[in-house]
C-alpha cells in the first residue's frame, strides 16, 4: 500500500473531464507532481483533500477513501496552497494556532506547537503581527507553518517558491529537504521548477491532458547512465570537438563552448584532458550526465496517454 | 548613443519612501538580467524605464528618447508587468486587439499584430475565452503577448516565467532569445537565476535601491576580487588533487566535499587554475570525473554581494 | 555539554474528536466578533431597552410606585403578555444592527484572502464550518433577545403571586418560540449577505437592506393592490404577527378588510428565506471556485 493509491480515478468539472482514468501507487519519501498547465495537478491536489468527489474510481490516501474518509484524510494532511490563502486579521500565531485547534490539537498544545512551527520556518517576532502586513515571503512561510503545526502525515506543496527571491527560495528548498530528513512526514510537491523537484523529490508523478504521462523514481534514474559528458570548454573549441570524434566518441557541440558526448567504455576523462592539453583548450566544466528530470519529462510530453510504468 | 538605454543618476523617492537612489547605467541591445531581492527597487527601475513613472532627480533616455515625449516612447516599449489584473469582461483577442488600437493603428493592422502575437506565445486556440478563465500561465502569456505586440524595440519583462510549465518556459526562454538576437533591448527580472543565466549576457543587481553591480556576469565576477573563485572537482582521490595544488602554491583554499568524493578549491587564478588541472589529469594519478565552477553564475554573484542581508524575510 | 537541536518533530498527544472542531469554529468566531468595540458598544446598546423594562417590572410590582401611578390613571404598568410582546419586539429589533455588524465580522475575514482553501483541508466540512459560524452568531444575538425576556419573565415570577407563573409559561414557550425563529432567520440573513459581499460594511448595509427593501415593496403592494398578501414581503409585518400568536395577545383589529397573514403562510415565507440564504451559502463557501468559459 503506497502513500497515495489512484485506482481509475476519473474527476469532472463543469462537464468536463479533467482527470482521465488515472491510476498508479505512489510510494516515494517525496513525490513531485509535474504537468503542464491543465494538465490537471491542482484538480488531483483538491481531489485527495476531499474537495471534489472522483465521479468514478477511486484515490487512497494512506489506505482512506478520499470519499468517504475525509475528515481522517485531512486529519493527517497539512495544505499549503500556491496562492494567497490566510487571514488577515489574525496574527500570525493566531491564525497558525487557530489552524492547529481545527487539526484536533487541544489548545495548550496547539499554542505551543504553532510557536514551534513558527520558529522551524524561520518566521520570528514577525508572528506577533497581523498576517495582512507580511511581506510575500513571510506569507508563503505562514503557509507552510500552518501546514505543519499539527505533525501531518503528508505535507502537500504546491509551488512552494513561488515569488521567493533567490535567498528566500534556498531557505525555502532547505526547510523542506529538512523536512523530507526528518522521516516523519511524506512529502508531495507540485512545482512549475524542475530544479526544485529534482534536488528535493525521489519520486515522480508527471501528468498530461488529465492521464498519467509518466510515474519513475529518480532516485533509480541516478545510478544509471554514465557514459553521456557534457562539457563547457574555452578555446579552439570545433577543433577540440574534431579530435574528440577521431578518438571514436559522438560528439556534437554548441554555442558558447559546449560540448556534449557519449563515450566508448574504452575512453576516459583523461583522455579528453591529453587532447585539450595539446589544444590549448581549457576544459572549465564536465559533467556526467544522467538521464535528468529534464529528459524524463520531456519525453513523457512526447508520450502522450501511457499508463503509469516505473522507468529505470 | 542611440542605441542604449541610460540612466544618469537617477533617484525616485515615494514621499519618503526610497525607490532608487543614483542609478547609473547604459544598457546595450540584448537581454540584461535584472536581480534583486524583492522590494529592492526592481519594479521601480522598470516603472522608470518604460516612463509609468518619472523620476525624482536624474535623467533617463532609452534609445535617444526622454521619458517627456510620451507617444514615441510607448511605441517603443513594451512592458510585460508582474501583476496579475486583468480589464474585466475581455477576451484573450480583446484585450491584444484593445492595447493597439490604443497606440492609433488602423483596425486591420491591429486584427493583423494582435493575431501575430497570439501566435508567438501559442495562445491562438484559447483566445476567444475569457481571460478570467485563464489559469495563470495563460495570463503569464498573454501579458507578454500584449507586450511583444506592438514590435517594440525595448522589452521590459517582469517574472515573465512565473506560472509557466517547464515547456512553456523552455518556449519563452527560446523566444526571448531570438528577440535579442534580432537587436532589440531586453531587460528580464527573474528570480530563477539559473534559467535566465542560460541566455543573458549582462547583469544588474540591485538592493535596498541601490545599484550594487553591473555588466557582463563573468567580468563581474571576476571583479568581486575579495572572493576568489571556487571550483569543485570530483574525483576519486580528491585530497591527493588538493595536496597537489597546494604543492605548486596555486590553490588559497581547498575544502573536501561531505561525500569524499570531491574537492572544493579556491584560486585567485582561474586560467592558471584550469591549466594546472590538465596537467594533473593527464599524469594519471588522480581519475577526474567531474568538474564544476561553483561560482561563476548569477546565483553565486547574487550571493556574494546581497546574500541574506539583502531579503527582508 | 549541551547543545539543543530544533528539529522539526511529530505530534503524538490527544487530539480532540471531530465534532468538538465546531466548537473550535465558534471560540474564535466570537472572539473576533468581541474584539472589535463597535460590537460591544452594540451589546450593551441592544441591552438599554432591558434595563428599563427591568424597571418597569419592578414599578409595576412596587405597591407604592402602582398608588402613584393609578392615580394618573395609566396602566401601562401592567405586566400582561402585552408586555411581554412589546419587550420581544424591542429586543429582537435591537439586535438586528448587532447582528449586521457581527456577520460580517464572522465571515468576510476568511473569504477577503481566501483563507478557505486552508481552512477546509482541516478536518471541518464546509456545513461544519458553516455550523459553527451559525452557532456564534446564534448565541451573540440569544444574549441579547431570548436571554433577556426570559431574565424578565423570572424576575416577574419572583414578584408576581403564586399561580401566576404555571398560567402563564405559555407566554414564555411563545418568547422562546418567537425570539428563536426570529435569531435563526437574522443568523441565516447575516452569514449569507456576508459571504456574497466583499466589504464589511457594506454588508452591514446590504443586510439592512435585504430586511427593509422587500418591506418597502411589500408595504407598496398591500396600498396600492389593497390585499394582504403584500405583507408577506414585510418582515416587521409578519414578524409582529407571528409573535403575537405565539404570546397569546389579541390582535389588533383595523378598520375594513381583514390584515391578518395565515400563520402558516408566515411560516412558510421564512422558511423559503432561509433557504435562499442556505443556497446563497452553498455557491460561496467552496474550497475551489470553478470558472466557466
Amino acid at each position: 500500500m503506497g502513500i497515495i493509491d489512484l485506482d481509475r480515478l476519473e474527476v469532472r468539472l463543469g462537464g468536463r473531464i479533467v482527470l482521465n482514468g488515472l491510476t498508479g501507487e505512489l510510494r516515494g519519501n517525496a513525490i513531485g507532481l509535474l504537468g503542464p498547465n491543465g494538465a490537471g495537478k491542482s484538480t488531483l491536489i483538491n481531489t485527495l483533500l476531499g474537495f471534489h468527489l472522483p465521479s468514478s474510481g477511486s484515490a487512497r490516501v494512506f489506505g482512506l477513501d478520499s470519499r468517504h474518509d475525509r475528515a481522517q484524510i485531512r486529519q493527517g494532511i497539512g495544505y499549503m496552497p500556491e496562492n494567497d490563502s490566510f487571514i488577515g486579521n489574525l496574527s500570525g500565531v493566531r491564525f497558525v494556532r487557530y489552524m492547529a485547534e481545527l487539526a484536533g490539537l487541544p489548545p495548550a498544545e496547539a499554542l505551543e506547537r504553532a510557536h514551534e512551527a513558527l520558529f522551524y520556518v524561520g518566521l520570528g517576532e514577525v508572528r506577533y503581527r497581523k498576517v495582512s502586513t507580511y511581506s510575500l515571503g513571510m506569507k508563503q512561510l505562514i503557509k507552510l507553518a500552518q501546514a505543519l503545526a499539527h505533525g501531518p502525515k503528508l505535507l502537500i506543496l504546491d509551488e512552494p517558491t513561488n515569488g521567493l527571491d533567490p535567498v528566500a527560495r534556498q531557505r525555502m528548498i532547505q526547510t523542506i529537504k529538512e523536512i523530507r530528513k526528518a522521516g516523519s512526514i511524506r512529502l508531495l510537491i507540485s512545482s512549475h521548477l524542475l530544479r526544485d523537484i529534482d534536488e528535493i523529490c525521489d519520486e515522480v508523478l508527471i501528468l498530461k491532458n488529465g492521464r498519467i504521462a509518466a510515474l519513475c523514481n529518480i532516485e533509480e534514474e541516478r545510478h544509471s547512465h554514465r557514459n553521456f559528458i557534457e562539457l563547457e570548454t574555452a578555446g579552439a573549441t570545433e577543433q577540440f570537438a574534431v579530435n574528440v570524434r577521431g578518438l571514436g566518441c559522438e560528439c556534437a557541440s554548441f554555442p558558447g563552448g559546449r560540448i556534449k558526448l557519449v563515450m566508448p567504455d574504452h575512453l576516459e576523462a583523461r583522455d579528453l584532458y591529453v587532447i585539450a592539453g595539446e589544444q590549448g583548450v581549457q576544459i572549465r566544466r564536465m559533467s556526467q550526465r544522467r538521464d535528468s528530470l529534464e529528459d524524463i519529462f520531456l519525453r513523457a510530453m512526447e508520450n502522450e496517454g501511457r499508463e503509469a510504468n516505473v522507468g529505470v | 548613443m542611440n542605441d542604449r538605454i541610460v540612466f544618469e543618476n537617477v533617484s525616485k523617492f515615494y514621499g519618503e519612501v526610497l525607490g532608487v537612489n543614483r542609478v547609473s547605467f547604459s544598457i546595450p541591445p540584448g537581454i540584461t538580467t535584472l536581480v534583486g531581492p524583492n522590494g529592492s527597487g526592481k519594479t521601480t527601475l522598470m516603472n522608470l524605464m518604460t516612463g509609468l513613472v518619472q523620476p525624482s532627480s536624474g535623467q533617463i533616455s532609452v534609445l535617444g528618447i526622454g521619458p517627456g515625449d510620451a507617444d514615441a516612447f510607448f511605441r517603443m516599449v513594451g512592458y510585460c508587468a508582474q501583476f496579475d489584473s486583468f480589464p474585466r469582461g475581455l477576451t484573450g483577442y480583446q484585450f491584444l486587439f484593445d492595447s493597439l488600437m490604443l497606440h492609433g493603428m488602423a483596425d486591420y493592422d491591429a486584427f493583423r499584430l494582435a493575431s501575430e502575437a497570439l501566435e508567438r506565445v501559442r495562445l491562438t486556440e484559447a483566445a476567444g475565452r475569457r481571460i478570467a478563465a485563464y489559469s495563470k500561465g495563460m495570463r503569464q502569456k498573454i501579458r507578454l503577448a500584449q507586450a511583444i505586440a506592438h514590435h517594440p524595440r525595448v522589452l521590459v519583462l517582469d517574472e515573465p516565467l512565473n506560472g509557466l510549465d517547464p515547456m512553456a518556459r523552455a518556449e519563452s526562454l527560446a523566444l526571448f532569445e531570438e528577440l535579442g538576437r534580432q537587436g532589440m533591448h531586453l531587460i528580464i527580472s527573474s528570480h530563477i537565476l539559473d534559467e535566465v543565466d542560460r541566455i543573458s549576457d549582462r547583469v544588474i543587481l540591485i538592493t535596498g535601491g541601490y545599484l550594487i553591480a553591473e555588466g557582463n556576469i563573468h567580468q563581474v565576477r571576476q571583479e568581486v576580487r575579495d572572493k576568489p573563485m571556487q571550483v569543485l572537482v570530483r574525483c576519486d582521490k580528491p585530497e591527493l588533487l588538493a595536496s597537489r595544488m597546494f604543492s605548486v602554491n596555486h590553490c588559497v583554499e581547498a575544502r573536501l566535499h561531505g561525500d569524499g568524493k570531491g574537492v572544493f578549491l579556491r584560486t585567485a587564478d582561474i586560467d592558471e587554475f584550469y591549466r594546472l588541472l590538465n596537467d594533473v589529469a593527464i599524469e594519471g594519478l588522480v581519475k577526474i570525473e567531474a568538474v564544476a565552477p561553483a561560482d561563476d553564475n548569477a546565483n553565486a554573484i547574487y550571493n556574494y554581494l546581497i546574500g541574506s542581508d539583502g531579503g527582508a524575510s | 555539554m549541551s547543545v539543543y537541536k530544533h528539529d522539526y518533530r511529530a505530534y503524538s498527544g490527544r487530539v480532540t474528536p471531530i465534532w468538538a472542531r465546531i466548537g473550535v469554529l465558534v471560540r474564535y468566531g466570537l472572539a473576533e466578533a468581541l474584539s472589535s468595540k463597535i460590537t460591544i458598544g452594540l451589546f450593551l446598546a441592544a441591552l438599554i431597552p432591558f434595563i428599563v423594562l427591568l424597571i418597569q417590572v419592578y414599578l409595576a410590582n412596587n405597591p407604592a410606585a402602582r398608588l402613584l401611578v393609578s392615580r394618573n390613571g395609566l396602566s401601562w404598568l401592567e405586566i400582561n403578555s402585552e408586555y411581554f410582546l412589546r419587550a420581544l419586539q424591542l429586543q429582537c429589533w435591537f439586535a438586528l444592527p448587532l447582528m449586521s455588524w457581527v456577520a460580517p465580522r464572522l465571515i468576510t475575514y476568511d473569504l477577503a484572502d481566501s483563507a478557505l482553501p486552508i481552512l477546509l483541508s482541516h478536518p471541518v466540512s464546509r456545513f461544519g464550518y458553516v455550523l459553527g459560524k451559525f452557532i456564534a452568531l446564534f448565541v451573540s444575538l440569544a444574549s441579547v433577545t431570548l436571554l433577556p425576556c426570559l431574565v424578565l419573565f423570572v424576575y416577574q415570577c419572583y414578584f408576581a403571586p403564586p399561580g401566576w407563573t404555571s398560567a402563564n409559561l405559555s407566554i414564555a414557550a411563545g418568547i422562546v418560540v418567537g425570539g428563536t425563529i426570529w435569531i435563526t432567520l437574522l443568523s441565516m440573513l447575516g452569514l449569507a449577505f456576508s459571504s456574497w459581499v466583499k466589504w464589511r460594511t457594506l454588508a452591514t448595509g446590504v443586510i439592512f437592506a435585504a430586511i427593509f427593501v422587500p418591506a418597502g415593496v411589500g408595504g407598496i403592494v398591500t396600498a396600492v393592490l389593497r390585499t394582504k398578501w403584500g405583507s408577506l414581503l414585510n418582515l416587521p409585518v409578519m414578524m409582529t404577527q407571528l409573535w403575537q400568536r405565539l404570546l397569546g395577545v389579541p390582535e389588533m383589529v383595523r378598520t375594513g378588510s381583514d390584515w391578518s397573514l395565515p400563520s402558516t403562510a408566515i411560516l412558510i415565507m421564512l422558511l423559503a428565506a432561509c433557504l435562499v440564504c442556505v443556497a446563497m451559502l452553498n455557491a460561496r463557501i467552496r474550497a475551489r471556485e470553478v470558472v466557466r468559459g
